[in-house]
């Protein structure tokens, strides 16, 4: 687990850190989303769960994407 | 209320009268005390992001990258929530009993991206298998989505079904830290074994003051007001995200023997026997 220069740096997956990249936009999103939903109408409860389940697939997400962060050795 | 109050109000909540203390100092002027803490909680959270960030500049080993992509999204999303709840985005009224309650439902969106990542650097430091991981992150969000549904319920009796439910995952959650992680970790170097034990011991404490506090907290039963429960939920939260990410950061098991600042105190002790 050391940072050893004899070691090769293992190769990250770009499609990992584009995944969390957008599971933390998402997470973002889902937390300043119910006051600009109130506009086009909906009640609380819809907002709300909307919400939380936008949190829920941002960390499940990042979650996957991290144990997928790297290349598997072939 | 433009100045900082600490004092007593009769509070009526659930019809149970108590006595509750509000602290705290209205930043914004719009009659929330608590937003002190609440501008705290992002500053401290945006520290502990950026702390985290320059640290895990440039690391290249496998298993250090995963640690820190994970730990920095901890108090980074935390800051996001908490930003929200200063200036009275993340925040709503929730009608209990024929009374309005302020709820600031952010934390809620906070603790459920949070929380499940903070079991995830756990397991990860354990080395158990993804369906173990599939299993505890599960139990977490069952944990915190009860507990939303708790705070938007109108009724008392729904209010504490709710929190017992939610109560119960987190108890789950604990005893499958203390017990089957545990018992992975026997498998790893004494480094480890320590930073592990370490970091359960604070998520056991700091998690079990959580539905403590909201069960007295405005909340649930009331008899602490607003000011001192955002206080208290704000020391809580940053102790369990940027505490926790600080100890992980600096251990041994992630940095290495080399690199290490100091020694681990249970490692020491490993190493003696």
């Amino acid at each position: 687990m050391t940072n050893t220069n004899t070691e090769q740096s293992p190769v990250l997956r770009t499609r990992s850190v584009v995944g969390i990249a957008v599971c933390v936009v998402t997470a973002f999103v889902g937390i300043f989303l119910i006051p600009t939903l109130q506009e086009p109408g909906g009640g609380f409860n819809v907002r709300f769960w909307t919400m939380a389940a936008l949190e829920l697939l941002a960390m499940v997400g990042v979650v996957y994407f991290v144990l997928n962060l790297h290349e598997e050795p072939r | 209320m433009a100045s900082i109050s600490i004092e007593y109000i009769l509070y009526e909540g659930m019809g149970m009268d108590p006595i509750a203390l509000q602290a705290g100092y209205d930043l914004l002027g719009d009659g929330r005390p608590e937003t002190l803490w609440l501008g705290i909680g992002t500053l401290l959270m945006l520290i502990g992001t950026f702390y985290f960030i320059a640290r895990g500049w440039g690391v290249t080993d496998k298993e250090a990258r995963e640690y820190y992509s994970i730990t920095i999204l901890i108090p980074g999303i935390a800051s996001a929530a908490y930003l929200s709840m200063f200036f009275g985005i993340g925040l709503t009224e929730v009608s209990v009993g024929g009374e309005m309650l302020d709820i600031y439902y952010a934390r809620y969106a906070d603790w459920l991206f949070t929380t499940p990542l903070l079991l995830l650097d756990l397991a990860l430091l354990a080395k158990v298998d993804r369906s173990t991981i599939g299993t505890l992150v599960g139990v977490d969000a069952l944990m915190i989505v009860t507990g939303l549904i708790g705070a938007l319920s109108h009724t008392p009796l729904a209010r504490y079904t709710w929190w017992l439910f939610s109560t119960i995952a987190m108890i789950v959650v604990l005893y499958f830290l203390a017990t089957s992680l545990r018992a992975a970790t026997k498998e790893r170097s004494a480094d480890v074994q320590s930073t592990f034990n370490t970091l359960t011991a604070l998520v056991l404490v700091l998690w079990t003051a959580y539905p403590i506090l909201w069960i007295v907290g405005t909340e649930g039963a009331g008899v602490v007001g607003l000011g001192i429960e955002t206080l208290l939920f704000m020391a809580l939260d940053v102790t369990a995200k940027v505490g926790f990410g600080f100890i992980l950061l600096r251990s041994r098991a992630i940095l290495g023997e080399t690199e290490a600042p100091e020694p681990s105190a249970g490692a020491d002790a490993q190493a003696a026997d």
